[in-house]
């Protein structure tokens, strides 16, 4: 009887619970210290075709209208996934873009996307670039035809999506963001010695000390972002309303998303902007250069004049630790 | 011993309860037609659209500004039905990758979108209707969806500001100066073009974001009446016209181009006085 009883409600379990068991099955496993994912994994788990097929996507210009630019144009492997070249994107037959192509590492932890802020989940990230003239010149309607009528697409994405009989958006979307969110960047030095598999050298160590004393309000650990919008007085003009162009509020006026600083060394040029070619630029400009305007962040307005007080062996120290948050093993990771 | 077959059979019990759906003893359907229309001089006419690009003009708004019409699509979701007997059918909202329930895009260039089939509607007296203009949070924060919500399809999505169009109108005025960017059928060298897409989604106390999706009832003149044998049809009407002519004159000069939340306030409060009841064929 009560082996009956089992077996029923076993039965009824499996045919009515979610199926837990594939979640995020390829998806790392995270350091204590980081947070859970706020991209619904469950909703669309990886794969190692989807994650494959994501990643031939995220390679291919024929995502593009001329079939020229992929993703990876701008988003290059080796700097983290950034554009190591140009301040603003470059796009099809050489358009320039408005802003800085931002690393994207760690986005399976982000809230929202973009420098303003403006796409709240990671699945509509990619038309951003595909649609924009300025960049793909492309229409998402035309990449799933392409998709379609390809010779090896089709039967790719049968088989990570078996109930699907064509390629849709969703889909494309879908598998884009199968690769993008195994880009976690949690292995870096920063990371070993947090890990206590390895030691800051005095520099570094003076310089995660200042960090933590001048930067970690906005640079959060462990995503070394709080991922909220901030003036940093750049400007007392706004020719990029950043995150007002969301809000469509004058409070925020030149407000853009707190980057994070992982990788931070090798994801030159620096602002929404790219308009800082090294960090001495960006260091510098946080201790002389912020210019106060209405919106001006708070953080930059408690000493006598806007900014941050940097001396020059703090500016030292603070490159050498951030150095430490470069993640090799993600940028030589022959899965990517 | 005695507890676990106990807790077995609650769990058993448990399990039924919640898998099961409450069937009622019969069902039915009811069909619910949006009809585009434009209603001139107090008199309902049928819409004619016109070709993209065409300087012929059919309607003039109520400053006297001669337009017409190349593009209408807007989204019906969320409907709720109220029984005379004060029960609440709330039709199912599903948004995955593979489909979507619940959310439907009236095109005014395909017919058969313009009537919703609602099937397996409990049995009853049907007095009152409940529906949204637009795509609320659930349609957009489960990330990219099929069906009625594919971005590449609907055309009805906001990339830069992840959300949906609600409503969607291209056309050309005499009026306009022109300059439309971002538009379907309207060319960025047409000098007389005119895109209103109205969108927002965002409906967060506190914050500066607009709101425009529009939640909307109707009483029923007379009572639907669903059952196995009995399948009614709502008819509803949506009068174009209205967009423009409401509560609010819309100039079409220099107020012809609106891509955002904030400028599409005074249409979305125009779309919401442009729906009516029309009548029910039993």
């Amino acid at each position: 009887m009560r082996l009956y009883l089992f077996a029923i409600s076993l039965l009824l379990f499996t045919s009515c619970g979610k199926d837990d068991k594939d979640e995020a099955s390829l998806f790392p496993k995270l350091p204590d210290y980081f947070p859970s994912p706020v991209y619904p994994l469950n909703e669309n788990p990886i794969t190692q075709d989807g994650f494959v097929l994501g990643k031939d996507l995220f390679n291919d210009p024929l995502l593009s209208s001329d079939n020229s630019v992929a993703c990876s144009n701008c988003h290059v492997k080796a700097v983290a996934f950034t554009d190591p070249q140009h301040a603003l994107s470059l796009g099809v037959n050489e358009r320039s873009g408005i802003r800085n192509a931002p690393p994207i590492v760690n986005m399976a932890f982000m809230k929202e996307f973009m420098w303003d802020g403006g796409v709240v989940h990671l699945d509509f990230v990619p038309p951003n670039a595909i649609e924009n003239p300025l960049e793909m010149d492309e229409k998402m309607a035309h990449v799933v035809a392409k998709l379609n009528r390809h010779s090896s697409y089709p039967g790719r994405f049968k088989k990570v999506f078996p109930t699907m009989d064509t390629i849709t958006s969703p889909l494309l979307l879908k598998a884009l963001a199968q690769f993008q969110l195994m880009l976690v960047s949690q292995a870096s030095k920063y990371d070993k010695v947090r890990q206590g598999k390895s030691e800051f050298t005095a520099t570094e160590a003076r310089g995660y000390e200042t960090y933590k004393q001048k930067c970690a309000s906005c640079h959060t650990e462990p995503l070394f972002s709080n991922q909220q919008f901030f003036n940093n007085g750049l400007d007392t003009q706004f020719a990029d309303e950043g995150r007002a162009r969301i809000t469509e509020s004058a409070l925020d006026l030149g407000k853009f998303k707190v980057p994070s600083l992982r990788n931070v060394v090798i994801t030159a040029p620096y602002m929404h902007d790219g308009r800082f070619k090294d960090l001495n630029a960006v260091l510098e400009h946080y201790n002389n250069g912020v210019k106060y305007s209405a919106t001006l962040a708070a953080q930059l307005q408690s000493g006598a004049k806007p900014g941050i007080a940097l001396s020059v062996s703090e500016k030292a120290d603070l490159i050498a630790f951030l150095s430490t948050l470069t993640d090799y093993e993600l940028i030589s990771d022959p899965r990517f | 011993m005695k507890s676990i077959i106990k807790l077995f059979t609650l769990l058993t019990l448990v399990t039924f309860f919640s898998c099961d759906k409450d069937e009622p003893a019969t069902t039915g359907s009811m069909e619910v037609e949006f009809d585009n229309i434009a209603i001139v001089n107090g008199i309902q006419q049928q819409l004619t659209m016109a070709t993209p690009g065409s300087a012929t003009y059919g309607y003039t708004n109520s400053l006297g500004q001669k337009f017409n019409i190349n593009l209408l699509r807007y989204y019906i979701s969320a409907i709720e039905l109220e029984a005379t007997d004060g029960k609440v059918y709330k039709d199912v909202l599903e948004a995955t990758a593979s489909g979507t329930k619940g959310y439907y895009l009236i095109d005014e260039s395909k017919p058969a979108s313009q009537v919703i089939e609602l099937a397996n509607l409990p049995s009853g007296k049907y007095n009152k209707i409940t529906f949204t203009v637009g795509v609320d949070s659930t349609g957009v924060l489960n990330g990219a969806t099929g069906g009625a919500l594919d971005p590449a399809t609907s055309k009805m999505f906001w990339n830069w500001n992840s959300g949906y169009i609600a409503l969607k109108f291209e056309g050309q005025s005499d009026a306009s100066n022109g300059g439309v960017s971002g538009a379907e059928t309207i060319t960025a060298d047409n000098a007389k073009g005119m895109a209103y897409h109205i969108g927002g989604w965002k409906n967060i106390p506190g914050t500066a974001f607009v709101y425009n999706n529009k939640r909307i009832s109707f009483d029923f003149d007379t009572d639907a009446i669903v059952d196995a044998k009995s399948s009614p049809h709502v008819h509803m009407t949506f009068d174009v016209l209205g967009l423009f002519n409401g509560h609010h004159k819309v100039d079409f000069t220099g107020n012809h181009n609106v891509h955002k939340p904030s400028d599409g306030v005074d249409i979305a409060h125009n779309m919401e006085e442009s729906f009516s009841f029309d009548h029910i064929h039993q």
